[in-house]
């Protein structure tokens, strides 16, 4: 009796205790509080040596989720912990992308519904065909709906070992399709982020950008960015960017940091590894030094001076310079020089008058290039004006003379050595229009200089210009080899005006650019009433009663051709100037008056164009209508700074605010008071928020 | 104008989002003023505590992750070291809304100090939420210890390890503790904000 009560007790230890060594781990499902979870295997059975995917299959009750790798603002990632044979590995969790859930004021990632969090296990190679495979997992996750439920399980699952191709298992194919389908790419495009603000900043490079994205972002570190409100994106040619705000309980930032990407229209997603590094070195140039100019600067003053001996041949400058030519013919040896070096005098004094100008405005901080003389409609109408008036005096409508309208010009005309001085101004003068388009790239390359260099560009240019004629000059065999004055040059002279027309038209084409369709009709207004005027100038009066009349017509007339030229300019306010009128250029002082303005905000926009940042931030927020009308409804001044080159003055406001590098985004209130800075990426609703709450 | 009205609505929206949104206390600022009631009736401000340093713990006893710090005597311990230690104020704070997960009756709240042996000045049932949303309080538990002078030095999680398993306990980073020791040396508090883990309050 006794005895078999003790075979029985040791018979149920027995038992038990070989259930306790089988029971730990579970095939099949396994039901914890409002969810179920299994072990599932894409195979049915393991190939030696060949990687498999296995996956833990959860299905939380309705309106239950589990939690993704960063679980949000509360929760927990699910965990798990393997036990295979020796020498098989698993991979980490290949985290499905998740998504949002919000929960009251606070937004977690995590699934809801039947999901598979997928593995993949290498089995060793030296499987034995015919042999069993178990793998087990230790699983911990935290399932919630209002409430949070924490649960765990040990599952396994024995898998047949067979040296033959895979098969798939029917049954949880679909679960793994949905892994793959919100499987991030892992993709390896240059990715930085920045905490500085109070912004998480991300920015991605890559051309393989799929355009017309609607980007979801989740941050794949935990307590990094305030879940509950999304990040904005920007996207502009190659580059995204993404700004979340930093959770109040930002610990410390990790050096690597995933974050996917998902686009909501094409149901792309990818992950890149963001590494800390501010975001504005993405430009060729480094903005510590100045950025070094294409060429050097020997080379650049050989091209600037063929360039100027080409400008010769320029429609606006041929002609002009052609019948001048002629004036050597013939002339006295000692006078021709003097003619040539007044000539040249003119021209290259020009040349350092307008470079000494566009150098001054660059160092002012101004955002110009060469062929900025040509962004002001009045220069363009003036120009206009004046090639016009030279066309219609070679063909003969009118000629230079001692009339009113000819009291310019007539300096060009005059006999002597200021003639000749006169002219080269006119050439310059005539040139400008012409070095901006064919001239550009070259001269691109001085403004990027020291401007004593940068000037020396510019009169090698001008030196270019004049030589032709210098050398007609100095050299009275060459003039000679001119040919004879005769009938012939009136014709020339008539042939000459047709360039000069054609150059009118191309400076017509810039304008209407400027000024639309309505200013462009008043300047050909202008030009018609110019044309009437010179005509009638140079009309002979049979009385002197006549000639009062013709003289008042002719000033009313030439008033008029102005006033045209003034409202034709004016129009300039609607559509093409807006683009540069509707922000100032930054200068401190100019700051600190607005700043003294109650009446007045600012908002300053540090920005360089080597900056992709600045570049996409401008493009997608700052330049968009609803900034630019949130800025005017609230008497908003927006000023720019460019740092394209070393700015001293930018430079030292950047380090007011601690930094040394563009953009920089600060928004000043009407009241004086202490500024706000943006943070580094800007979306339209985020500009137009804080000008509305200042 | 059909143009212009969409992006006033824009605009609407953006403002209407960003107001929704509740902004944290600043570690190193005032931190917010309240008026609770607590389970004896009694109606409690920051300001009544003026001088003594205060900490403030958001609970809801059916969370898992409170029952973790309450079931392993860890809170109560904390509590205990606060107040002998640290002439700290107690304050237990349920914000769960009624019919919400947590919420109880002062007296049940009563019996649950009493039950867990837990040792705060008082219990505050913070039914509307309004003192929780003054502190963004997120999740229970969620810790917060303002200073003598009233300004706020630490917010985040009870300890360093987010899990519901006791086991973890004696591994983690009681940020707590560690907190009111660096004050009662002077010095500054080494980590002032951490993750707060554990339930969503029941707002």
């Amino acid at each position: 009796m006794r005895k078999a009560d003790t075979l029985f007790a040791a018979a149920c230890g027995l038992i038990l205790t070989l259930l306790a060594a089988t029971a730990w781990a579970q095939p099949g499902p396994v039901q914890r509080p409002h969810i179920e979870v299994e072990l599932v295997s894409e195979v049915k059975h393991v190939r030696p040596g060949e990687p498999f995917r296995v996956g833990l299959r959860m299905m939380p009750d309705e309106h239950w989720h589990t939690y993704w790798k960063n679980p949000g603002d509360s929760g927990l990632s699910t965990e798990m912990e393997w036990t295979l044979p020796e020498g098989a590995s698993a991979s980490p969790i290949r985290w499905p992308y998740p998504e949002r859930v919000p929960m009251g004021h606070l937004v977690n990632y995590g699934y809801g519904g039947e999901h598979l969090l997928p593995v993949t296990i290498t089995p060793p190679p030296g499987l034995q065909d015919g042999s069993d495979m178990t793998v087990q997992v230790a699983a911990e996750w935290l399932v919630c709906e209002e409430v949070c439920i924490p649960g765990d399980a040990e599952l396994s699952m024995t898998l047949p070992v067979r040296d033959a191709p895979a098969e798939a298992d029917a049954a949880v194919a679909d679960l793994f399709a949905w892994a793959d389908r919100r499987r991030p790419e892992a993709v390896d495009w240059p990715a930085r982020f920045d905490a500085g603000g109070e912004q998480l900043a991300i920015q991605v490079e890559s051309d393989a950008l799929p355009a017309a994205a609607e980007w979801t972002v989740f941050v794949g570190v935990e307590n990094v960015v305030d879940h509950a409100r999304p990040a904005e994106t920007a996207q502009l040619e190659g580059v995204l960017q993404a700004g979340q705000p930093l959770s109040p309980y930002l610990g410390e930032l990790p050096d690597a940091m995933p974050v996917v990407f998902v686009d909501d229209a094409s149901g792309e997603a990818f992950e890149v590894t963001a590494r800390p590094g501010s975001l504005q070195n993405t430009g060729a140039a480094a903005p510590a030094s100045d950025p070094t100019p294409p060429v050097g600067w020997g080379l650049a003053m050989l091209l600037a001076l063929a360039g100027g001996v080409l400008l010769n041949l320029m429609p606006c400058v041929f002609p002009v310079l052609s019948i001048k030519a002629m004036s050597f013919v013939g002339g006295a040896g000692h006078d021709q020089r003097a003619h040539g070096l007044a000539y040249t005098a003119g021209v290259m004094l020009s040349f350092a008058v307008l470079a000494g100008v566009l150098l001054a405005l660059r160092a002012g901080g101004e955002a110009i290039g060469w062929g900025f003389q040509l962004q002001s409609p009045w220069v363009v109408g003036l120009l206009v004006y004046v090639l016009f008036a030279l066309g219609l005096s070679l063909s003969g409508l009118f000629t230079f003379g001692g009339s009113l309208m000819g009291a310019g010009q007539s300096l060009t005309e005059r006999e002597g050595v200021s003639g000749s001085f006169f002219t080269g101004v006119l050439a310059c003068i005539v040139a400008s229009p012409c070095t901006a388009p064919f001239m550009g790239t070259a001269l691109g390359a001085a403004v990027l200089m020291p401007w004593p260099m940068a000037m020396g560009i510019f009169l090698a240019l001008g030196f270019g210009l004049a030589l032709p004629m210098l050398v007609l000059g100095f050299s009275p065999a060459l003039a000679r080899r001119l040919p004879r004055p005769g009938p012939w040059m009136e014709t020339f002279k008539q042939l000459m005006a047709f360039p000069l027309y054609l150059a009118v038209v191309w400076l017509l084409w810039v304008l209407g650019r400027q000024v639309g369709a309505d200013g462009l009709a008043a300047v050909l207004g202008g030009l018609v009433m110019l044309a009437f005027v010179l005509w009638l100038a140079g009309r002979r009066d049979r009385s002197a009663t006549m000639a009062s009349i013709r003289h008042v017509a002719v000033a009313l007339g030439a008033v008029a051709a102005v006033a045209a030229l003034g409202a034709g300019v004016r129009m300039s306010h609607s559509p093409g100037e807006v683009e540069n009128a509707w922000w100032e250029s930054y200068s401190a002082d100019r700051l600190a008056e607005l700043r003294a303005d109650p009446q007045r905000g600012v908002l300053v926009n540090m920005t360089a164009d080597w900056c992709i940042t600045c570049k996409v931030n401008e493009g997608v927020a700052l330049n968009t209508d609803a900034v630019r009308e949130a800025l005017a409804a609230n008497d908003v001044v927006y000023m720019k700074g460019d740092w394209t080159r070393r700015d001293e003055a930018i430079t030292a406001y950047l380090s007011e605010f601690d930094r040394n590098g563009v953009p920089l985004y600060v928004l000043y209130p009407h009241d004086g008071g202490d500024p706000t800075v943006l943070p580094q990426v800007l979306s339209p609703g985020l500009v137009v928020d804080a000008v509305e709450s200042l | 104008m059909i143009h212009r009205s969409i992006q006033l609505f824009t605009a609407a929206v953006v403002l209407a989002a960003s107001a929704a949104v509740v902004a944290a206390p600043q570690i190193g600022e005032p931190a917010p003023d309240f008026s609770v009631v607590d389970t004896e009736g009694n109606t409690h401000s920051l300001s009544d505590f003026a001088g003594r340093k205060v900490i403030l713990e958001w609970t809801n006893h059916e969370c898992p992750f409170v029952a973790k710090h309450y079931g392993a005597g860890n809170m109560q311990e904390q509590q205990r070291v606060a107040r002998d230690q640290h002439d700290v104020v107690w304050l237990s704070v349920i914000s769960s809304k009624p019919g919400a997960q947590g919420h109880v009756s002062p007296e049940r709240a009563d019996e649950l100090t009493a039950e867990r042996d837990a040792d705060p000045t008082a219990v505050l049932i913070d039914e509307s939420g309004d003192m929780g949303r003054a502190y963004d309080a997120r999740v229970t538990p969620h810790m917060y210890i303002i200073d003598a002078d009233g300004i706020l030095r630490y917010m985040g999680g009870i300890d360093s390890i987010p899990s519901a398993d006791q086991d973890d306990i004696p591994d983690a980073t009681q940020y707590v503790m560690v907190a009111l020791d660096e004050m009662a040396t002077g010095e500054s508090v080494s980590q002032a904000t951490t993750r707060p883990y554990g339930c969503t309050v029941k707002y």
